[in-house]
């Protein structure tokens, strides 16, 4: 089992200084809401504080690669490396960013007296990202998935007084026990194979010797599931529609982004790491042979994309249709997994990236027009890009993007995809995800076809504070200049791709 | 202040009008006073850009400071680079555009303030200065073309901002046509660069043909470059025959034609030009020294005969863009720029100074209604007449300096190659110029006024209005170029500030006293090539003086003339025009340009699309029709094959996608207990799909 080294513990602890920040921005705020009981307004900004102190311990991070926690001489229970502060650093923007959402979310608003236990339980799920994205042992993966999930269960059904809510958290903590009952289930079926829980280790038991095939088959898929779950890829993704339609906006967008950059991040490290042929490699991964991953990321990306796009077609909710979006982008980021190529992760980076500011973006808009007129139905968008302006192409111009049109930064995420999937001969696949792709531009065209080509007498009027003008603008412009100047961001991703290990 | 540093300036010069823009444009609406923040980013700009000349000039003052990055990779060994060649041309360009720009914007506040579009119109200036910094700053073609065509469009913008009157919106329209057509010309050089050399640098580009490499392999291949990359110039500079936008270009408001019109986009060809100089083999001078003096003869005979204030001043304007052109063809560089430079501020006073008459007297620009106006507008009248005599080449203004340096170079080209023609048509139009500038001096400011109701409401305008006019003026005098009134060689414009050209055409095509044979002094070691040799230096100091007095005599003789004529009124003008009619005729009909190109190439277009509809209509419906009648007893079995077989494709596809779609959404039935079941359900699918 798992014995810690505790000696040399003040190293170790400097590796964690982003997450040890992050807890006790955490215990300030529980603890300033019990103390200053009125003072709701400091609770964003104290969240603020804390994530920015954390971002501020994160950079040095890029370009160490390091260990932390060993459990024996040469395995430890978390990496600190580029790759891991590359997604910290994603997370945190995201955080950022949905910080400011709640602030002007009549949905959180509505819950005055709970502010503060929205604002900590929302730091429980950085913190359990943060975790996820340099965990190196199962059980710290595991434990780190819990953290994120359980947090967030509470956090979908926030607003009790909304059914909507309630039976969102329901149907969200049931699934989310049972896939993560199945994937601790798989777990100890690998350790009970391997005998080790340290990704590390396991991959050396499996260089070495002989494990049952179908037994290891089965660990591994139910480990899958357990991720699957969190990145929302079919056909583990039953929960997402209804989760992200119940959920609070800012929720929503929250788990469509960070928590899903999070899975993909434990996705990447346990291919990688686990199946490594050995520990050096050339642009493409080496992999053992007991699971051809290839072919099921490649399956499962393939059902992703399609589904999500298919099932978006028939959305009159636009909140339900960013969650069928959100699914179909799953598919599209784990095609460059499945490319299993450096040059793959890399575009699921840039990928990443672009995908974090156009998501936000459209979930913040559709957040600020529900704001004022109760509605996501598609149907209630009518002419709106003749009463409110300046939302509605803002709104089109990230729904353009997430379709991957030029000159929006869409595109290049989508091009780098596609430029990858070149590269490895999966022609077939890339033509697929074209396709995919004409598929999405009916279901996003169709909104932008609503709000300025059709008319109505309704006339709204939606103030935008000045604040929020600016969220909508920080969200813009990576959005079109990504799309235009896009190499400091491709050089990034490509300085962050290095693994512990490798 | 290191070299980051006037990097970084620059770039702030250079993005500071675009937020103008940008505030200005998005607030102009909601803030009926926005267009203060846009003057004050142009003060800013105007501080930052005399900033910046002031350490380049005094301290970096042989440096070429080169900044670039990479915007994107085609592949390994192509990359496209956006950058910054920072140079003293560079920085005094700067300056001049901020310089005036701001001073334009002054100006306006008064001259524009009753429009209802007021803020729209200085957000316009805005990207305008945006445009014409990008250009000043670029160090390759790539960038030269994007912010060339930011001009054009703000320039349209500017022409046609009182669209509601249809002449305004006409020339819009034509300036921005007719430019397009010298486009295409610079458009075709600029990928005939690219293909060759891979890079739109002029620094790799003119290292390269230094280097030997020539498009096509061919010398006449980088002479059609040069002349096709000038065709941008042409159209840009209103350069013969592409000419005729710019008088119309006056339905814009005034302050915009002195900014736009007159001073700063229209050099944007002749500072092009000056850019690629390297490249000019000589067969390509010989053309833009030809197209120069086409340029500057006709446009200056124009304006003997015209009464329209701006009119007259536009014409001028095209004939001494033709004058740089010409002095640029024959090799007179430096004074090329220095021309572009001085002119730039005395044409940009004159406008603004036909702003303030025009102002005065309620948007009269007809000078035959004018007269008398010197008590009225004494402020205006003196700068007037300082901006006037400096551009008819009198001694003590700057005018007198560059003019005298062009024609010098006349002289000198003459008497080294033989061409002569250059020198007579210089000296000619110096005596046309000097002439109708001081007609319009004459019939605007002296004598009795003509509209007495409208004199008796003139009166001098508010001092924003006046103010830009005396630093315009006070910019128009010598001392700021040069220390001695009467040689401007040893001055530091000329002798410190501008390098001498460096050229890279190879030596077989360059003019014979341009090659480096000749007892050449090399400058630029590491750029290796140099310009001119000891017996042009020589031609020059021998020209100089005779050429000097000469041109004073012609100056001196067309103000003579022009006093004769309307001050002292010794010849009858009317009795004159009626002896030489056609002439008078001709001349005020622009030659008939106009007419001409309507008649021809408008016509001619519409012509050739009316017979290609004939064409259409008659020749190619018939065949179709015949086919057509053949076929359709074929098309009735395809038509059903079509509706049932490929619409049933088409439209089965369509259908598909629904139905997947719909069962999709079906299995979402919202049970979580179905979910879980599928979950379960596909893990032992996947199980039996891996396991082999």
């Amino acid at each position: 089992m798992i014995t810690l080294i505790l000696s040399n513990l003040s190293v170790n602890i400097q590796a964690i200084y982003p997450e040890i920040i992050l807890s006790l921005t955490l215990v300030a705020l529980v603890i300033f809401d019990l103390i200053f009981n009125k003072q709701k307004k400091f609770l964003p900004l104290i969240s603020i504080i804390g994530l920015f102190f954390a971002f501020i311990f994160v950079i040095p991070e890029f370009g160490t690669s390091r260990s932390a926690f060993p459990t024996s001489e040469n395995n430890s229970l978390l990496s600190i490396d580029s790759f891991s502060a590359f997604f910290k650093g994603l997370i945190i923007i995201a955080s950022v960013f949905v910080v400011l959402f709640s602030m002007s979310s009549n949905e959180i608003k509505s819950c005055p007296d709970r502010q503060g236990e929205y604002y900590s339980l929302m730091f429980g799920m950085i913190i359990g990202m943060f975790f996820l994205v340099s965990a190196n042992d199962l059980i710290l993966i595991y434990l780190s998935i819990e953290l994120l999930s359980l947090s967030s269960y509470v956090l979908a059904g926030f607003v009790k007084t909304s059914i909507r809510n309630s039976e969102a958290s329901l149907k969200y903590i049931i699934y989310g026990s049972t896939s993560s009952g199945i994937m601790l289930f798989g777990i100890s079926i690998l350790y009970g194979i391997t005998g080790s829980t340290n990704l590390f280790e396991i991959n050396s038991v499996l260089g070495f010797s002989n494990v049952p095939q179908i037994t290891f088959l089965i660990s591994i898929l139910m480990i899958f599931t357990g991720i699957g779950f969190k990145i929302s890829i079919v056909p583990f993704h039953f929960w997402t529609p209804d989760i992200y339609e119940g959920a609070p906006l800012p929720i929503t967008a929250f788990l469509s982004v960070a928590s899903k950059a999070a899975g993909f991040a434990v996705l990447i490290r346990f291919i990688e790491i686990t199946f490594a042929e050995s520990l050096s490699k050339s642009g493409f991964w080496q992999l053992i042979p007991y699971v051809n991953w290839q072919n099921l990321l490649v399956l499962f990306s393939i059902i992703t994309m399609t589904f999500g796009n298919f099932a978006a077609l028939w959305q009159d909710n636009l909140k339900r249709l960013l969650a069928y979006s959100s699914i179909a982008h799953a598919g599209y980021l784990m095609l460059g997994v499945a490319v299993l190529s450096d040059q793959g992760l890399t575009a699921v980076l840039i990928y990443f990236s672009i995908y974090l500011f156009m998501n936000l973006g459209a979930f913040f808009i559709v957040m600020l027009i529900a704001n004022k007129i109760n509605s996501e139905n598609i149907d209630d968008y009518r002419g709106l890009g003749y009463s409110i302006p300046f939302l509605s192409t803002s709104l089109a111009i990230f729904l353009v993007s997430l379709t991957g049109l030029p000159p929006t930064a869409g595109f290049i995420g989508k091009l780098y995809i596609f430029f990858a999937l070149v590269d490895a001969k999966m022609i077939v696949v890339a033509i697929i995800a074209l396709l995919n792709t004409v598929v999405a531009l009916y279901y996003y065209i169709r909104v932008l076809k609503v709000m300025f080509l059709e008319r109505t007498d309704k006339h709204v009027e939606i103030e935008i504070s000045p604040l929020n003008f600016v969220i909508i603008l920080a969200l813009l412009a990576p959005t079109l200049i990504f799309g235009v100047y896009f190499t400091p961001l491709v050089n990034i991703a490509k300085n962050s791709i290095q693994l512990l290990g490798f | 202040m290191t070299e980051t540093g006037i990097i970084n300036i620059s770039l702030a010069i250079l993005f500071l009008p675009l937020l103008g823009f940008i505030v200005t444009l998005l607030l102009g609406k909601k803030i009926k006073s926005i267009y203060l923040f846009e003057v004050f980013i142009l003060t800013v700009t105007l501080f930052a850009a005399i900033f910046v000349a002031f350490i380049k000039l005094s301290y970096y003052v042989d440096d070429r400071i080169i900044a670039e990055i990479q915007w994107f990779k085609l592949s390994e060994t192509i990359s496209i680079k956006l950058g910054f060649l920072i140079d003293n041309m560079t920085v005094i360009m700067l300056f001049v555009v901020a310089l005036i720009s701001a001073l334009v914007h002054y100006f306006s506040i008064a001259y524009m303030k009753d429009d209802p579009r007021y803020n729209r119109y200085f957000a316009y200036l805005g990207i305008f200065t945006f445009s014409m910094n990008g250009i000043v700053l670029t160090n390759n073609i790539l960038m030269m073309y994007i912010f060339w065509e930011l001009v054009g469009l703000s320039s349209y913008l500017l022409i046609g901002f009182w669209f509601e009157k249809k002449s305004a919106s006409d020339a819009g329209k034509k300036a921005f046509i007719v430019n397009r057509v010298g486009d295409i010309g610079m458009f075709a050089g600029i990928l005939i660069l690219f293909l060759t050399y891979n890079t739109f640098s002029f620094e790799s580009i003119f290292h390269s043909i230094a280097a030997g490499k020539l498009p096509f392999n061919s010398d006449f291949w980088l002479t059609m470059t040069g002349i096709l990359l000038f065709m941008g110039a042409i159209g840009k500079s209103a350069q013969f025959p592409l000419h005729v936008w710019l008088p119309d270009a006056m339905e814009g408001p005034t302050p915009v034609s002195a900014l736009i019109h007159a001073a700063t986009m229209v050099a944007a060809g002749v500072y092009l030009t000056i850019r690629i100089f390297g490249l000019l083999t000589a067969d390509a001078m010989m053309f833009i020294a030809i197209i120069g003096m086409l340029s500057a003869f006709i446009p200056a005979t124009i304006a003997l005969t015209q009464n329209d204030i701006k009119k007259v001043l536009a014409y001028s304007t095209v004939s001494q863009l033709g004058y740089m052109v010409m002095a640029l063809g024959i090799g007179a560089y430096k004074f090329t720029f220095f021309h572009l430079v001085a002119h730039a501020f005395f044409k940009a006073c004159l406008f603004l100074g036909s702003g303030s008459v025009i102002y005065a007297m309620h948007h009269e620009q007809d000078i035959r209604n004018m007269g008398g106006l010197r008590k009225k507008l004494p402020l205006t009248y003196a700068t007037f007449l300082i901006a006037t005599l400096a551009i008819s080449g009198i001694p003590l203004t700057s005018g007198f300096h560059s003019k005298d340096g062009i024609l010098a170079s006349s002289f000198a080209f003459g008497s080294l190659t033989g061409n002569w023609i250059f020198a007579i048509v210089g000296f000619l139009v110096a005596l046309m110029t000097a002439f109708y500038m001081f007609r319009l001096v004459i019939i605007t400011f002296h004598g009795q006024p003509r509209d007495q109701h409208k004199y008796e409401h003139a009166k001098e305008s508010p001092f924003v209005m006046v103010m830009p006019l005396i630093v315009l003026a006070g910019l128009s005098i010598f001392i700021f170029y040069t220390p001695n009134p009467l040689n401007a060689d040893e001055g530091w414009f000329i002798s410190k500030w501008l390098p001498a050209p460096v050229l890279s055409a190879p030596n077989n095509t360059r003019f014979d006293f341009m090659q480096e044979t000749a007892g050449a002094v090399t400058h630029n070691p590491s750029h290796g090539t140099i310009t001119y040799s000891e017996s042009y230096t020589e031609a020059m100091h021998g020209a100089h003086n005779p050429a000097m007095i000469l041109a004073l005599v012609l100056a001196l003789s067309g103000m003579l003339l022009a006093y004769i004529f309307y001050q002292w009124k010794k010849i009858n003008v009317d009795k004159l025009t009626q002896a030489i009619k056609p002439l008078y005729t001709f001349s005020l009909n622009k030659w008939y340009f106009d007419e001409l190109y309507d008649k021809t190439f408008v016509a001619g277009t519409i012509g050739f699309s009316k017979l290609i509809g004939w064409f259409d209509a008659k020749i190619v419906d018939g065949i179709i029709n015949g086919a057509g009648n053949l076929t359709r007893l074929l098309s009735v079995f395809t038509g059903a094959f079509d509706r049932i077989v490929i619409d049933g494709i088409v439209n089965f596809a369509a259908y598909l996608s629904g139905f997947i779609g719909l069962i999709f959404r079906r299995i979402q039935t919202g049970k979580v207990q179905t979910y879980l079941i599928l979950v379960i359900f596909s893990i032992i699918i996947l199980l039996f799909l891996f396991n082999d």
